[in-house]
């Protein structure tokens, strides 16, 4: 078995016995990287330093320090996530050039923890998208099918972790853009609660719903780095205090007595009999394992998604006005004054996509048409977040597919905005309230293609659905992430 | 309901290539047609009381960037200074 195959936890254990070096392992990961990058198009830019920080891991080893769970361990980081001195680009021509001179919180945190950066990950541009097509530098593939898409906008992380191109990645997810593409990808995804990582360095796209999770092939492994990345932070003003946040020295791998909601309106007709089918076994599974199943509602559900396209975009069409060829980031060559600047600036750097979404934020936000769409939006807001807060005082974890079907063709969905959008329609409540959920692989379809269980908890309840996710995965008998043939 | 794309486009200091105006045009009709479908919920909007944001103190820090590293990404620079059109006459 090639290192790149192994798990964080397994990689952890055998650097400590001295069975292997960070830099025995990096190689591992680049070799797989030189193999199979050329297909897969997972990584945007690669980080030149890599050696260095595994060299340093290496050292502080032979030093015989004391050494986090996670040192070492090859780590992709999404491109919307700020890297002093390494590209930072968004996937969009708007900051194709960019170089942050700060790092996110979250990367200091992934340093600290001697965590070995591989490099930055492709994405949908700015984030929107659910197929990372919208990206301005290429199209990834999904290494499962390379014609599918690899979901998105998180494709890139997802990728990675199945093609072995790294061990584990982090992503962002507004409206499900780590559950989808991890589900899609046959890999393990987890979105935390609002407020438990920090965003001070996320390129903002919907700053009341983005948050920063994690990839990887088990759920020890997003325990670890869950655990690494999360904590208050000063710098955001939404972070929060959080206890007991060593997620995988405490997992559970039991589910018995775990009382599992399953809502009728995430099994509806918008979703694929096969899809509907794994989950439905998944159910029983844990059923026969000791889970207590109770039937919950959540009638809001059929407005979450126009809900969540409002208050996104309306928050997208303001935080990316920053984006206007002053500071940093593209600037058009050509133009006549400031504004004849800003307006070739803008529709040159962004692409459709985006366009379209900063100018439905700015229709639903401008005059005479807030009441109707952005407060109506943010009313059903709090309405389905007080429906999980009834549902979670009959149940400790809700379960429910994590996409409505497997992965689609690349080029199938890119023409029909609405199609695309309903790829997250079992996804975007969880951001709408808030909440932390896992998506993690549940079988697949006739074509192979692998589809996702979620387990949704309530805020701060990371311990729980990581739990739950350990003793589906216990259950299975371990997922089986990496892709084959590639 | 139909949309004036090219006023909403120039409310995002965005411009729409003449080519790809109707397609633009649609897409946004069909996407304000799905969102526009909410229930009435006769209420007032309230900030969630669990949810206090702790600020911070207010404090001047030490700036922690350089000059240089500040305007190292920007488009035109001149004696360290952004250069931006003319924007008075």
């Amino acid at each position: 078995m090639k290192l790149y195959e192994k798990t964080a936890a397994e990689l952890s254990e055998m650097l400590r016995n001295k069975e292997c070096s960070a830099l025995e392992i990096l190689n591992d990961v680049n070799d797989r990287i030189n193999d199979v990058e050329g297909k897969v198009g997972a990584y945007v830019t690669l980080n030149e330093k890599a050696a260095e920080s595994a060299r340093a891991v290496d050292e502080a080893i032979a030093r015989g320090e004391e050494l986090h769970p996670l040192a070492g361990i090859p780590i992709g980081i999404k491109d919307n996530i700020s890297t002093k001195g390494l590209r930072t680009t968004c996937s969009s021509r708007m900051l194709e050039n960019y170089v942050p001179p700060f790092n996110a919180t979250v990367i200091d945190k992934v340093n600290d923890a001697g965590m070995v950066i591989t490099g930055k990950m492709n994405m949908d541009e700015f984030a929107m998208g659910s197929s990372t097509e919208t990206s301005y530098i290429h199209l990834t593939h999904n290494p499962h099918n390379l014609e599918c898409v690899p979901g998105g906008s998180s494709g890139g992380s997802a990728a990675a972790v199945a093609a072995g191109e790294a061990i584990v990645t982090l992503g962002s997810d507004t409206g499900g853009s780590i559950r989808q593409p991890a589900a899609l990808c046959g890999v393990v995804g987890m979105k935390p609660t609002y407020g438990s990582v920090s965003r001070y360095g996320l390129v903002a796209f919907a700053s009341s719903l983005d948050q920063i999770g994690s990839f990887g092939k088990s759920v020890k492994d997003v325990a670890m780095v869950q655990s690494a990345i999360c904590g208050y932070d000063k710098m955001d003003a939404t972070s929060a205090y959080v206890e007991n946040t060593d997620y995988a020295a405490n997992l559970r791998d039991s589910v018995r007595g775990l009382k599992i909601g399953v809502p009728a309106e995430y099994f509806g007709d918008g979703i694929d009999d096969d899809a509907k089918g794994s989950v439905y076994s998944a159910i029983k599974a844990l059923e026969a394992n000791g889970a207590e199943i109770r039937k919950i509602s959540l009638p809001s559900t059929e407005f979450a998604i126009n809900t969540y396209y409002i208050i996104a975009s309306a928050e997208a069409s303001s935080n990316l006005a920053r984006f206007d060829g002053v500071k940093y980031g593209y600037r058009a060559k050509d133009y006549d004054g400031l504004t004849d600047m800003y307006e070739k600036t803008r529709s040159e750097g962004f692409g459709d996509e985006v366009k379209r979404r900063i100018m439905l934020g700015t229709f639903v936000l401008s005059s005479g048409f807030y009441d109707a769409y952005y407060k109506k939006a943010k009313l059903v807001q709090r309405k389905i977040s007080n429906e999980f807060s009834q549902a979670f005082k009959e149940c400790d974890v809700i379960a429910t597919p994590t996409v409505p079907a497997s992965a689609f063709k690349i080029g199938e969905n890119i023409g029909d905005p609405l199609k695309m959008y309903y790829s997250d329609v079992c996804t975007v409540t969880v951001n709408i309230a808030g909440l932390p959920a896992i998506s993690l692989p549940c079988g697949k379809s006739k074509d192979g293609m692998p589809f996702g269980l979620q387990f949704i908890g309530s805020k701060f309840a990371e311990q729980t659905i990581l739990d739950a996710a350990y003793g589906y995965e216990k259950i299975c008998g371990g997922f089986d992430s990496l892709a084959k043939n590639l | 309901m139909s949309i004036d794309i090219k006023h909403i486009a120039k409310l995002s200091r965005l411009r729409i290539e003449d080519e790809k105006l109707a397609k633009f045009e649609k897409d946004m009709e069909n996407i304000v047609a799905m969102v526009d479908r909410l229930p009435d919920i006769e209420d007032e909007l309230t900030l969630d009381p669990s949810d206090a944001m702790p600020l911070r103190e207010d404090k001047a820090v030490p700036n922690k960037f350089t000059r240089d590293e500040l305007i190292a990404n920007a488009p035109e620079v001149q004696a360290g200074c952004l250069v931006v059109p003319k924007t008075v006459e």
